[in-house]
């Protein structure tokens, strides 16, 4: 005799089952299954670029503790941002990365593109799920759009656990594919920005609403793609603390430069002559190390981490990051933070070219990938609601202070603040239910 | 005859609430509640410890009063049966079904062959073919309103009775609260929703004891829903170096060959994870690849 096929037996057992007790078996309602968090963040740059991000956050947990994670952001980013030329005695003018309009940079301050203005959406979903012999299997995609970007990746891991849960290993891949469709179009790297007269009048409202095409433009868009492998091993020593190692290998190909960065051309005196293009190499390899230490007090958690991450690009940073919650009455907390970041320039960076001498292979005077240190101040605040949401503030103080990696400046230029330091206010609200 | 443990219910707190004490069913009887209200967790016990005792007495095949007893006694007979005692039987029926025949609430009259107590006394061929006329759900007849069976049948609703206790005290209790709740009758349980602790939604964690394998503990992890085991503990003989589990093929009146010691299984209620544990055993050696290829969790120790 035969058994019955797996869905039919299930289906059949559900309908006894029903007819035994009744059509009154508990089904919670479903919205009870989920829980959500949401968070308002506002980050402020002194001068520079503002933004605000909404997160919404839905966790749902199904009776064979599968998980379902699903999370929307919206981004909106205003203000100016480093262009990569350096400050000059005199007024710059810049051509607007669509190739029509110009904006212009005062004396003695560092040239900010304002064209900056942007919306950002994202989606992440995420599926958890275990599976037999203390495995645990989860896979994920995410897919984001701003209206010159384009991400998409997919992620896959899976976990073991070994002695009663006390040991995690775990491995994943993730594969990433994005596309860069920038205004203007991809200039010509390396070479000059033109700069006409021609060009339509001076446009100071910060807008760049012109679909043109930048006469150095090579192409409308181009892409890049990411491969991470993620290795990690979780180690509960004791009650009160849990120690995590990971490793992570980055191969990213394709383009990664960034568009709308220049760099100044100078003479031997320092002056300005004209503006280039940067060029990024096409591929960029990524290893990373991460450790964190979790210890429970009786009433504070300590979280300290350390990261190392080095790449062929020549950028090796370190970053320590502290947080301590101290457990109030009434399950309130406060949490200060204190974050490290120190970062090596890139092989290519360079803050400027000079007139006469051959163009290099590849260049950049983005300060990102520069030589700079970063911390970071902050303090959050938590407590519990009445029916078990959490509500809690969270407001940080960031400075960012790059740094001169070895190069000298010439003539006019050694008047000139090159590294300039960037302060950086981050406040959020969050709340769970 | 071994003198029945009192009925009593006792209470104590613990970590996000109180637990709950009685014995029922030949086994120990819990009931975890988080809530600050001792009366009302009072309450809610009470309510899961009557219903037990309700089912226990109405049940049991022990009890020669009871449904059970008095449908034995009454064999061949026609008998009368009310709501209840349909809606379970029509339950086995469905049992019997789903499991071609394999799940039978009329083989516990194979115990008169096999007494389970570890030593080599296997019974002789002639003796199990002696029983097996007596054996035979298909041989019944059940209606809404009545139950017969043949002369020398037995039925016994052990293998559904705790389990169904706990569903019926569940649903009881949910009328009563929103508190999670956890009930668990010696080991078979089931829970309303997830606890809250720290203000986090959090699964109940459960140990169940298998203490006669190897001190084998599974620990499982539910937020809802319920989980039940079956097992043949130290119920087995052993001769010439085979193990003879006290699971029986109802079809040959032989035990099958190699089941796990014991099964674990979840389901969205007791009662279906229960059948389900007793089914994957009566698979013997395939038990494990049948649950895995239904799509059911489980936990077996071999």
């Amino acid at each position: 005799m035969q058994l019955k096929q797996s869905t039919q037996l299930k289906s059949l057992l559900t309908t006894a089952t029903c007819a035994l007790l009744g059509s009154t078996t508990t089904q919670a309602n479903e919205l009870e299954n989920w829980q959500f968090d949401t968070a308002l963040m506002v980050y402020s740059e002194v001068d520079r670029v503002s933004a605000a991000e909404a997160i919404i956050a839905g966790e749902r947990t199904y009776d064979n503790d599968q998980v379902l994670n699903l999370k929307l952001t919206l981004d909106a980013l205003t203000g100016a941002s480093a262009n990569g030329a350096v400050a000059q005695p005199h007024v710059q003018t810049f051509t607007r990365p669509s190739g029509k309009g110009q904006y212009q940079a005062d004396a003695n301050t560092t040239p900010l593109d304002d064209t900056f203005k942007d919306t950002r959406v994202q989606l992440t979903g995420q599926w958890t799920q275990p599976l037999s012999d203390g495995y645990t299997w989860s896979v994920g995609g995410n897919f984001s759009k701003e209206f010159d970007y384009m991400s998409l990746s997919g992620n896959t891991n899976i976990a073991k656990d070994f002695n009663k849960k006390n040991t995690t290993v775990s491995a994943g891949i993730a594969l990433a594919f994005d596309q860069i469709k920038p205004k203007g179009g991809i200039p010509d790297p390396l070479t000059p920005m033109i700069i006409s007269d021609l060009i339509s009048g001076y446009d100071d409202e910060g807008e760049d609403d012109d679909d043109g095409i930048n006469p150095s433009s090579i192409a409308s868009s181009d892409n890049k793609t990411t491969v991470d492998l993620l290795f990690g091993v979780t180690q509960v020593i004791n009650r009160r603390m849990l120690v995590q190692m990971n490793y992570s290998f980055s191969q990213v190909d394709g383009y990664m430069t960034d568009p709308y960065k220049i760099l100044s051309v100078l003479d031997i005196n320092g002056i300005s002559q004209e503006y280039r293009y940067e060029k990024r190499p096409d591929s960029r390899q990524k290893h990373a190390f991460y450790l964190q230490t979790k210890y429970h007090f009786e009433h504070s958690i300590i979280d300290a981490s350390y990261r190392f991450m080095t790449d062929d690009w020549g950028i090796n940073s370190h970053t320590v990051d502290l947080r301590y919650r101290i457990m109030l009455a009434g399950d309130h907390y406060i949490e200060p933070h204190l974050r490290f970041y120190k970062q090596a320039a890139a092989d290519f960076y360079q803050p400027f070219l000079n007139q006469g001498t051959a163009l290099p292979e590849f260049a950049s005077a983005d300060y990102r990938i520069g030589e700079m240190d970063t911390y970071t101040l902050g303090i959050k605040y938590g407590m519990p609601m009445k029916s078990g949401q959490k509500l809690a503030f969270r407001v940080e103080y960031y400075n960012q202070a790059p740094k001169n990696a070895g190069f000298t400046q010439p003539g006019v230029l050694a008047e000139q603040q090159i590294y300039e330091s960037i302060d950086a206010i981050i406040a959020q609200v969050s709340y769970s239910f | 005859m071994l003198k029945k443990p009192s009925r009593t219910i006792k209470s104590q707190p613990r970590d996000a609430g109180f637990l709950i004490c009685f014995h029922a069913m030949a086994s120990p009887c819990e009931v975890l509640i988080d809530t600050d209200d001792e009366n009302h967790a009072r309450t809610l016990g009470a309510i899961a410890a009557h219903e037990a005792w309700r089912i226990e007495d109405k049940f049991s095949r022990y009890l020669s009063h009871s449904v059970c007893g008095q449908l034995n006694a009454n064999a061949g007979k026609r008998c009368a049966i009310d709501k209840e005692t349909y809606l379970l039987l029509k339950f086995a029926d469905d049992c019997y079904q789903m499991s071609a025949g394999l799940f039978d609430i009329t083989s516990g009259i194979l115990r008169k062959a096999w007494h389970f107590d570890g030593s080599d006394n296997i019974p002789s061929s002639a003796q199990i073919s002696a029983l097996l006329p007596l054996i035979g759900w298909q041989k019944t007849t059940l209606t809404e309103t009545s139950f017969q069976m043949q002369q020398g049948m037995e039925i016994d609703l052990g293998g559904l009775g705790k389990e169904y206790a706990v569903d019926r005290s569940l649903q009881l209790i949910n009328q009563q609260t929103d508190a999670p709740v956890l009930i668990n009758f010696g080991g078979d349980l089931a829970a309303n929703k997830a606890r809250v602790i720290q203000h986090k939604a959090q699964p109940w964690q459960i140990g169940i004891d298998h203490p006669s394998f190897k001190k084998q503990q599974v620990v499982v992890s539910i937020t809802t829903g319920a989980v039940a085991t079956s097992g043949d503990a130290n119920r087995f003989l052993l001769k010439n170096g085979k193990r003879y589990s006290h699971i029986l093929n109802v079809k040959t009146g032989w035990p099958v060959d190699n089941p796990p010691s014991a099964i674990t299984v979840a389901a969205p209620q007791c009662i279906q994870a229960g059948f389900l544990a007793t089914l994957a055993l009566l698979q013997g050696e395939h038990a494990e690849s049948f649950l895995h290829a239904q799509g059911i969790k489980y936990w077996a120790i071999r």
